[in-house]
């Protein structure tokens, strides 16, 4: 099997963004296609409980390459090496499947049907944002709110809620990998291949919280 | 890496990110999670992401700024701002999602968006769509011509789908029914029953609880009946498949009376097989009924979701036979996938399609395997290679 990631000729830029911080620049030229990436992960991956476990994988392989010198093309190459990386594991797994034909170049097919990034404007932005927000169960919401809007410190939050900081704290926690997931969520994906994944944040969020936040 | 380290390191990353934003973050703190970074780029790249979230989520000021009080407004709430007035179109995301347009609308009969959601169709899809579309007034236009139904008109108790065609009912009393392609459906929902003829192919229903008006299902000679409960039947012939999701439903014959078995309902749940009994069936559970009989299996509620993934235009194959792949995807198509050989059959293949996309599914049978394909006309002809 060819090096997928190989016949892309990557050419890296030296050049570099005069100092601009690593992760500054990860968060903005890759951490952006989440959607697209999740998308396109979930289209080629039948084990949809392992979609997180390649996105983090790719998220890091990348972060590495870059390490030493920004890549030019970063959507190209991200999307390139979650491509490689699950045909990796397709090799390792020997997987009986259309995806063990020899020949991966069908993984190259569907990427046509992987829509552009979108440029969303603001308003968009913060759509998408208030949707995830409004996601978060009842407690984690408040407490968002207070930190993150209403500018209160976390001994404040707790003051003003009648909880203990450790709670907040907890809900807080909660309150970020939701949103974090939430916000990149696929809108355009079936809803079905995130059953697992919501119904996992739920049943996390309902152990903690010890409340039931399905709707 | 496995599923539970990726859940373990955003569980950590979760963890020094609130302690780093609690206001009580020393230098020695600062030095510990530095480290952690440190250690493994997979713990950096989670934290990241969580730091973005974290982040983007001071978005939340600009909302902020008309709320009074400390508490935020309820989930949906928002759009007393000016804000989103235009951008309210995005998606209910907590919603079933089910794509396509409700049949009941005449104007719109073929139901055959695939896109799940509105507006932002990727140009694949929205290709799809018009190819398909053609398609669809191709067979309204023959069906037309036996001039023997009537469609979606003033007959508004009876829905029905084209070939490919995917569409969500409201029901009356506040249910919900998503037909599968190439179906059909009666309604009778009144102040004393619920009651849901399943002419013809597959239909998911979500059952709004009612204890006094079971919501009756008749596909054939079988009859399904739930209280409050999400289950899907798929008619072929007299064959039927039931899956369950959620709640409990009872399958039995048609031709039992309807108070009998709710007086037997009330007794305790006997899981007989025996063609003229009911058989209970609870989340999980996918059932195939026939003359003979019932057969009960028991699966994972993934696997039985699985099994419902055309609610969204997806077909999901684990480990299939290739011959029942192609009869999965010749239902939602016009041009059918014929198999001209045996060993072509017996591929097993695997993956996720959408159910109106053959080109993409035939293209990576030739890409994956030794397969041939041949338009012949209407048909898509495979042979070995």
């Amino acid at each position: 099997m060819r090096d997928l990631a190989g016949n892309l000729a990557f050419r890296r830029c030296n050049v570099g963004f005069m100092g601009e911080p690593l992760d500054t620049w990860f968060k903005r030229e890759i951490l952006i296609h989440e959607v697209i990436l999740m998308r396109f992960i979930a289209r080629l991956w039948p084990r949809h409980d392992e979609i997180a476990d390649i996105r983090q994988e790719t998220y890091a392989r990348v972060y590495e390459a870059a390490r030493d010198a920004r890549l030019q093309s970063p959507k190209e190459f991200l999307f390139a090496t979650a491509r490689h990386l699950m045909a990796d594991r397709i090799r390792r797994e020997r997987i009986v499947s259309i995806r063990a034909g020899g020949d991966i170049d069908y993984l190259n097919v569907l990427v046509d049907e992987i829509s552009p990034e979108q440029r969303v404007g603001a308003h968009q932005e913060l759509a998408r944002v208030t949707q995830a927000f409004d996601r978060l169960s009842e407690k984690c919401r408040e407490v968002v709110w207070l930190r993150r809007v209403k500018g209160l410190s976390q001994k404040e939050a707790a003051a003003q809620m009648g909880l203990a900081e450790k709670t907040i704290e907890k809900h807080l926690r909660n309150g970020t990998r939701q949103l974090a997931h939430y916000m990149r969520e696929d809108t355009l994906a079936p809803r079905t291949l995130w059953n697992d994944i919501d119904e996992a944040k739920n049943e996390e969020a309902r152990r903690e919280h010890g409340t039931d936040e399905r709707d | 890496m496995s599923t539970e380290r990726t859940n373990e390191i955003e569980e950590t990353a979760s963890d020094w990110l609130v302690r780093r934003e609690s206001g009580q973050w020393t230098p020695a703190d600062q030095a510990r999670l530095e480290q952690w970074l440190d250690a493994s780029t997979l713990n950096r790249v989670a934290f990241l992401r969580l730091e973005l979230a974290w982040e983007e989520s001071a978005r939340l000021k600009a909302l902020g700024a008309g709320v009074p009080g400390n508490r935020p407004p309820p989930p949906g709430q928002w759009n007393l701002t000016p804000f989103f007035d235009s951008h309210r179109a995005a998606p209910d995301l907590r919603g079933t999602h089910v794509p396509g347009t409700v049949a009941a609308d005449p104007s719109e009969p073929s139901a055959v968006t695939d896109s799940p959601a509105p507006g932002t169709v990727p140009r694949g899809a929205r290709q799809r769509t018009g190819r398909f579309a053609v398609a669809a007034s191709v067979l309204l236009a023959v069906t037309a011509g036996f001039g023997t139904y009537q469609f979606w008109s003033s007959d508004a108790d009876r829905y029905r789908t084209p070939v490919g065609g995917l569409s969500s009912v409201p029901m009356p009393d506040g249910s919900k029914v998503t037909l599968n392609t190439a179906s059909e459906i009666r309604v009778a929902v009144n102040e004393n029953e619920r009651r849901i003829d399943l002419r013809q192919g597959e239909a998911f229903f979500e059952v709004a609880k009612d204890p006094n008006r079971p919501f009756v299902v008749k596909a054939g000679k079988k009859r399904i009946v739930a209280v409050g409960t999400k289950f899907s039947v798929r008619r072929d012939g007299e064959s039927v498949e039931v899956v369950v999701t959620e709640g409990k439903v009872r399958i039995e014959d048609a031709s039992r009376s309807l108070r009998s078995s709710a007086v037997e309902a009330s007794g305790s749940a006997a899981p007989a097989a025996a063609a003229n009994n009911p058989v209970f069936l609870t989340a999980g559970a996918i059932a195939y009924a026939d003359e003979a009989g019932v057969l009960v299996q028991r699966k994972s509620l993934v696997e039985a979701e699985a099994h419902l993934s055309w609610r969204s235009g997806v077909l999901m194959f684990r480990e299939q036979n290739l011959a029942d792949a192609v009869a999965e995807f010749n239902r939602y198509n016009v041009r059918k996938i014929v198999i001209a050989d045996p060993a072509v059959a017996a591929l097993k293949v695997e993956g996720n399609f959408r159910a109106t996309n053959v080109d993409a599914f035939v293209r990576l049978l030739e890409s994956g395997f030794q397969v041939r394909a041949a338009a012949e006309g209407d048909q898509i002809v495979l042979s070995s290679r």
